[in-house]
């Protein structure tokens, strides 16, 4: 890629961002409602250790983990909802005519969101953890979590993107994202490390790619060494090939078999 | 007056069940992934409950009764009065015209104008949670169908006054999502983890405490106080929502605008 095609993509980027920057009440309501879940987990983890759970982590390591989890997923700006609306209304027919790749524009668009989001949510999680559990982990264990983390939400927002163009097949992609969600609340240990989920369920997450988006970065605050730096370094770039090679090859045969009506 | 109401709702939403219904492979399929959605969800308390056998005293049980109640309701609110949840936006963008021209109640029209097709789909999984719980026996079917309908009632009212709020804030289709969806959240999670301040809230300005724990107390242990507690809350709200509503008309203004495209 030319240095010039760079620069081309990264104009997105920053379009969005200074988008993003100036509309911030969806970014505040984020913010709020990922403070709130993490209140609600953090009285669920004390109820839980009241009750006498037998985890090796202890509750205060268990709320910085849903906070990692959080961070990770709720920073992935959902353009899903965007490339939808853009195939439906037929928007997207202008944009196959441009100088750009309508699958690049798009990844850089949401990597723009991205960019703003991540740090203001970072930082809710960071303060907001530090505020229910009065502690916080090893500096050592956030100087991994955050720039794996960061990787993960933006092979999220590529997965988004892949969501997003099924809609040239299905129209509505709302089914096929609640899904989505939900395996990743599972698969990817979102709300429960995956130690705790019965073994078949560990086994199939394995053949996934969420235990290494959000699982994996975030399990680095437990102190479990589960996971080394190198390990989730090599899952994440397999995924993230897997998911370009994915995006690349739907939006070919989208390309291919759409029929444009009209002028 | 209200018997022409209650006709004028029940057309309303006949004919959107009919609309809904005739993309048949696009009904399916929102019914069966979200019913889908809601059972994979309730994974993580089935993978948690496993591990502890009570949560300062809630069992798996019981937390599928709450998880099934608040499911049924939140289905049965989004398929009859679906147009809830898109109120800041018509306000905002002027869609209110077309009603007010029409001889019969804006907030109830307005409110039958969206049906969502996966709201059959969390209330079928609703009703099959609170079965599974296996706290419920066939002759408390009546007082599940009354509950389900005042915590749908309830749902109602608050969002048409979160979202009414667009009437005086102008664009608050986000805050609005968002008080929504708390609502939501935390109705889904057992009642004695939320104390203080925030219990006072969750009866109150959230009304999660009516929504769901009340709801579920009343199936554990059918009591009248109870029933009547919930019905005067879900009365209150109702009659709350709809004078903010009809305050909020008042200020309303029209969507004639322009709108340039480019």
């Amino acid at each position: 890629m030319s240095a010039g095609t760079i620069a081309k993509y990264a104009a997105f980027s920053r379009i969005s961002a200074t988008q993003a920057g100036r509309e911030r009440n969806e970014l505040y309501g984020r913010m709020a409602f990922f403070a709130v879940i993490l209140g609600v987990f953090s009285s669920l983890w004390r109820a839980v250790a009241e009750a006498g759970m037998p985890v090796a982590a202890d509750p205060k390591s268990l709320v910085w983990y849903l906070a990692a989890t959080e961070w990770i997923l709720l920073s992935a700006p959902p353009i899903h909802l965007e490339i939808q609306e853009a195939i439906r209304r037929g928007d997207v027919v202008y944009r196959l005519g441009h100088p750009a790749s309508y699958v690049l524009a798009e990844f850089a668009t949401g990597f723009g969101l991205l960019a703003v989001r991540a740090p203001f949510l970072g930082l809710t999680a960071f303060l907001c953890a530090f505020a229910f559990t009065e502690w916080t982990p090893p500096l050592s264990a956030l100087l991994i979590v955050v720039p794996f983390g960061f990787v993960a939400s933006t092979v999220i927002t590529a997965l988004y993107l892949g969501i997003g163009l099924l809609a040239f097949w299905l129209q509505d992609v709302a089914p096929v994202y609640w899904v989505w969600q939900k395996l990743m609340f599972v698969l990817g240990g979102l709300m429960l490390p995956l130690e705790l989920y019965p073994a078949f369920i560990q086994r199939a997450a394995a053949f996934t790619p969420f235990p290494s988006l959000l699982a994996a970065p975030a399990s680095v605050v437990l102190g479990t060494n589960a996971v080394t730096p190198g390990a989730l370094a090599r899952n994440l770039v397999i995924w993230s090939g897997v998911t370009a090679i994915a995006v690349s090859w739907m939006f070919r045969r989208a390309v291919s078999t759409v029929t444009i009506n009209g002028g | 007056m209200v018997a022409d109401n209650v006709s004028f709702t029940r057309a309303l939403v006949a004919t959107n069940f009919k609309a809904t219904v005739a993309l048949r492979g696009a009904f399916v399929i929102q019914v069966v992934f979200m019913a889908l959605n809601n059972f994979t969800f309730f994974i993580f308390w089935w993978a948690l409950m496993q591990h502890v056998t009570t949560l300062r005293g809630w069992q798996l049980g019981d937390i599928q009764m709450l998880f099934g109640m608040v499911a049924a309701a939140f289905g049965l609110t989004v398929t009859v009065a679906g147009g809830v949840r898109h109120l800041g936006r018509f306000i905002e963008d002027g869609d209110l015209d077309t009603l007010l021209t029409q001889p019969k109640p804006v907030l109830v029209n307005a409110l039958g104008l969206r049906s969502q097709p996966s709201g059959f789909g969390d209330l079928v999984s609703g009703l099959i949670f609170i079965v599974w719980s296996g706290q419920i026996s066939w002759s408390r079917l009546p007082i599940v169908v009354v509950v389900i309908a005042a915590s749908a009632v309830i749902f109602v009212a608050c969002g048409t006054v979160f979202f009414s709020l667009a009437f005086w804030l102008g664009r608050v289709e986000t805050v609005a999502t968002q008080l929504w969806e708390l609502l939501v959240t935390f109705s889904l999670y057992p009642e004695p983890l939320f104390g203080g301040t925030l219990r006072l809230l969750l009866f109150t300005v959230l009304p999660a405490g009516f929504v769901g724990y009340l709801p579920v107390r009343i199936l554990r242990a059918p009591s009248l106080a109870n029933v009547t507690i919930l019905m005067f809350v879900a009365t209150g709200y109702l009659c709350l929502a709809v004078l903010i509503f009809n305050r909020g008309l008042r200020r309303y203004g029209s969507g004639s605008r322009f709108t340039t495209f480019g």
